[in-house]
Order: structure tokens, then C-alpha cells, then sequence
């Protein structure tokens, strides 16, 4: 005989249903009646909308600050019929949602066809700050085993989902400028920039610049490659490789594998 | 018998901090996040205002970790603050995969009783101000409940001694799906351990086809329920505008405002 699940179990299926569309319609799912059908099909839209829209809301601040030259708000693509063809399919929270929602808001603001010389670029960080977001998270710091504990003994290795990203356009430069009261458009400057976004194992997102010793330890660090091999093919000293992996630790961008 | 006046107040909205900063007829403004480092009217609202805790510190289905009741404790020191708030709610899974990023209430079962009133008895132990916990709507019961959540809750306050954060368009709300009287639903709540209310407007909502919690003006008829209320609820300090969203604006803030304290 089967033993009935815990009550935090029973919880936690009910949560998928309502996160996760394709299981809320699956036989595997309606066979546990747990719940009005009709009902947690209701809410289950409604919770994706006000989750996207949080989003979209976060990530696309410096394209919604722009709203009054591009005429579009990032968060309008919520009440379009692009979102509601992605409703049966959309899994809160997974990197393809967060993918697939962040493409609609881009190809919207980006039909307006604006007088900004670095809104593709913009829309493109934006992008990348919300699918980076995306993934399941460590809620309480007893959750899960791993870290950095373990640096004397495993090779470093990117974090999954750690994007470098190259821009035609200095954005960190023009960023806190859209926050701020203006009148005429702020400027960016042209000049070619790296960004490396990544998350933290709590899902906080970060963002640095990168240069080509920090590009070539993030490409490198495959889990397998020891430090010598990684300052040899970064070109670094074992103390500057030291101090360059310390940020990218912290950043969230590179961990020290378990070994499994 | 009230012995003390109630507070009348908001949420603090960034985007509305130049007029919060420089208002009237708010008496304290709840915080649901932090400030921002590049907020320019932070350092006024924090001078001029009471303000309460309101956060996310976690969901109480499971034990706060040291990082959780660090944050809560030092925001709690930041504002000043006179309770700290947190809500019956369980809104993402044990193994992190899933999470609804929205107040969603647990069971109400003896097994969820037994984690909330552990898991706030070890937060209270933990902080310098009272703990309130706020009621959450549901939009579906879920058949593996045991109990009503009136009944849930009263349980949970008798054990723990924690206060109630009144939601009142949660009790609404229920009724309305319920299909009973607000009045006689909300007779059901233990109103004697409640600290402070909240109350706002509700909406249509498309997906729900029916009414949901908005960012907009409490009706008439809601704020006859609050009048209501607080008249039942002997131990309340605050009624609070409860609305947080960067679509509110601030005459609809305002007026709530001033609505609400003239039917008290």
C-alpha cells in the first residue's frame, strides 16, 4: 500500500498545477481532484499574468522609462494575443517562459521603431536580465548542498545560465540616467562593452563588466579544467586568477563543482 | 471600547514618494520593500512617517533560515517599525522548482497548524517588535483542507499570541466566492487578537471573471465593511490603504485615504 502523501506534498502539487499549464492539464494531475478544474485554470492565468507582468515591470524599467519616445510599455504585451497563445504552454518561472515572454516585449517595444540608437541594445540587456532570472531557486540557505566550500579540491565551472554579452553601446553609462527626470533623450556612449550577467543561487541577478581575461576564465570554466589550465589559457597570474574567480563567485557566474 | 486612536496610512509607492513626502492626512505608510539606494525621497518619508514592516521575509510553512530573520530584524530597526508583518501563505515548492510569486494560502490542516505555529513562535522569539500574521484569500478550496480557516486561525493566535493583520478584501473576497455574507463570514475570524487592517478596492478580473484585489478605490460598500469591522475589532492600531503598484496613482491614493478616514 501506498503511503498518503504529507500535506506540504499535497501543497506542493497544488502549487505546480497552478505554475506549471501543461501539468494543470495533464490526466495525471485532474485524477487527484484535488481542486475545481475550472476554477485552478482561472487562477492559474491569473497568477501568470501578475507573475510576468512583476517581470516585465523589473527588467524592462529602462524601455518602459522610455515609453514616452517609443509610445510603448513593455508590460502591455500581457494584455495581447501573443501572451494568452503562450498561457497553455507557460511554466512560471522556467527559463523558456521567461525566454518566450521576454521576446514579445522586445518585438513590441522594438515595431515602435524609435529614434533611440541603442534600444536594440537595450532591449537586448533587458532580455538577457530576465531569462538569466529564470530557474528554480534556493529559498533558505539550509537549502541544497554545494557552494564555494569546496575550491581547494574541484575545478571551477560556469553557472548555467551565465550569459557574456557584447553591446555596440556603453550602457551602464546611460542606465541610471533613464531612471532619472529628463527631458531630452539621455545619451549613450558608442563604445564596445562586454556585460557578464549571471544569478545567485537565491535568484538575485547581477551584472559586470568584463574584459577579455574575465571573458576567457568564464568560457573556460567547464567543471573540468584546472586552475593552472585556466590561468595558462585566460593569460593570468595565479593570484590575479585567484582574485578573478573571488568576483565571479560572488557574482554568481562561476561555481566550484562538487565533483559528482 | 478602543483604548487607543487608529492610524490611518498607506503603502509607500516609490514612484509617488515627491507627494508622500510632502503630504497630509497619512499617518504611517507600510514598507513592502526595502527603499531603494537611488530613491531621492527615502531620507523624508523615513523623518516623517511611522513605518511598518511588510515584507517578504518568508513563508512560514517552513523554519526562517539566520539570512531571513537577519533581514527582517534589521529592517525592522531601519523603519522604526512598531509590529512586523508577515502572511499565512506557502507559495512555493520545498525543492524551489516552483514558485507562484504571489500570496497563496497553505491547507488548513493540523499538519500546516502545527508547522506555522512552530515556525512563527521561533520568528516572534526572535524578533524586538510583536509579530502580525495577515490572512490570504483563496480562489478555490482545495479538498484535502480539514477545517474552515477562520477556525484554522483562531487555532494558530491561541497557540502562538501573535497578532492579526486584518485583510479585509480577503474576507470580502471569500465571502463573495463563498457566496455568504461578508458581515457573518467575517463574525467568524478571531477579531479580539486584531492589530491593524488592511483595506482596498477590488476589480474585475478577466481570467478570474470575477473580482479580484486592485490597486484601486475601496468601494462604498467596502468601507462600510471596514466601519464594521473595526468596530469589532477592539485591539486595532492602523488601517491601511493596501495597494503597492507601480500603476497607482496618487489621487487614487489620496482619496482612498481620506475616504477611509472619514467613514472610521
Amino acid at each position: 500500500m501506498t503511503p498518503a502523501p504529507s500535506d506540504r506534498a499535497l501543497q506542493d502539487d497544488v502549487i505546480r498545477a497552478l505554475a506549471d499549464a501543461p501539468y494543470r492539464g495533464s490526466a495525471e494531475w485532474r485524477a487527484r481532484r484535488l481542486a475545481d478544474p475550472e476554477r485552478v485554470e482561472r487562477y492559474g492565468r491569473f497568477l501568470a499574468r501578475h507573475f510576468y507582468y512583476e517581470r516585465l515591470v523589473h527588467f524592462f524599467k529602462y524601455s518602459r522609462a522610455l515609453a514616452r519616445v517609443t509610445g510603448r510599455r513593455p508590460e502591455a504585451i500581457l494584455r495581447r494575443p501573443g501572451f494568452d497563445a503562450l498561457l497553455p504552454t507557460a511554466v512560471l518561472g522556467s527559463r523558456g517562459t521567461a525566454r518566450a515572454v521576454a521576446r514579445l516585449a522586445v518585438e513590441y517595444v522594438s515595431e515602435a521603431d524609435a529614434p533611440i540608437p541603442y534600444l536594440a541594445d537595450l532591449l537586448r540587456y533587458e532580455e538577457a536580465m530576465m531569462v538569466v532570472e529564470a530557474g528554480p531557486r534556493k529559498w533558505r540557505d539550509s537549502d541544497g548542498a554545494g557552494g564555494a566550500g569546496s575550491r581547494e579540491r574541484y575545478p571551477p565551472e560556469k553557472v548555467e545560465g551565465t550569459l557574456l554579452l557584447e553591446f555596440a553601446f556603453d550602457l551602464p553609462a546611460v542606465l541610471p540616467k533613464l531612471l532619472q527626470p529628463w527631458t531630452e533623450l539621455p545619451p549613450a556612449p558608442v563604445r564596445p562593452t562586454k556585460l557578464l550577467v549571471a544569478r545567485s543561487p537565491q535568484g538575485r541577478v547581477a551584472v559586470a563588466r568584463s574584459d577579455a581575461a574575465v571573458a576567457a576564465v568564464v568560457q573556460l570554466a567547464d567543471g573540468k579544467r584546472t586552475l593552472a589550465e585556466l590561468a595558462a589559457g585566460a593569460g593570468l597570474q595565479a593570484s590575479e586568477l585567484e582574485e578573478t574567480l573571488k568576483g565571479l563567485v560572488d557574482l554568481g557566474a562561476v561555481r566550484f563543482s562538487t565533483g559528482s | 471600547m478602543r483604548d487607543t486612536e487608529l492610524m490611518v496610512g498607506a503603502f509607500y509607492n516609490p514612484h509617488l514618494g515627491a507627494e508622500l513626502a510632502n503630504a497630509d492626512g497619512i499617518d504611517h505608510l507600510a514598507m513592502a520593500d526595502p527603499p531603494a539606494a537611488t530613491d531621492p525621497w527615502w531620507p523624508a518619508i523615513r523623518e516623517r512617517y511611522t513605518l511598518l514592516l511588510h515584507d517578504y521575509l518568508g513563508q512560514l510553512s517552513e523554519p526562517l533560515d539566520e539570512r531571513s530573520i537577519a533581514r527582517a530584524r534589521a529592517l525592522a530597526e531601519l523603519y522604526g517599525s512598531p509590529w512586523v508583518a508577515e502572511h499565512f501563505q506557502c507559495l512555493h515548492t520545498v525543492d524551489g522548482a516552483y514558485n507562484l510569486n504571489y500570496v497563496f494560502p497553505p491547507l488548513y490542516t493540523e499538519e500546516f497548524l502545527a508547522r506555522f505555529v512552530a515556525n512563527a513562535k521561533a520568528l516572534k522569539a526572535r524578533l524586538d517588535q510583536p509579530l502580525v500574521m495577515e490572512n490570504i484569500p483563496g480562489f478555490f478550496d482545495v479538498k484535502a483542507s480539514q477545517m474552515p480557516e477562520p477556525a484554522w486561525l483562531r487555532c494558530f493566535f491561541e497557540a502562538t499570541g501573535v497578532g492579526f493583520l486584518l485583510d479585509l478584501p480577503h474576507v470580502w473576497l471569500q465571502a463573495h466566492y463563498r457566496d455568504v455574507d461578508p458581515e457573518r463570514w467575517l463574525a467568524e475570524f478571531p477579531l479580539e487578537r486584531v492589530v491593524e487592517l488592511h483595506v482596498a478596492g477590488v476589480e474585475h478580473d478577466d481570467d478570474l471573471k470575477g473580482p479580484w484585489i486592485a490597486p484601486a478605490e475601496p468601494s462604498d460598500e467596502m468601507l462600510d465593511f471596514m466601519a464594521h469591522a473595526v468596530s469589532r475589532c477592539p485591539q486595532a492600531k492602523a488601517v491601511t490603504f493596501d495597494a503597492f503598484s507601480p500603476s497607482l496613482a496618487a489621487d487614487v491614493l489620496f482619496r482612498s485615504v481620506e475616504r477611509m478616514r472619514r467613514a472610521l
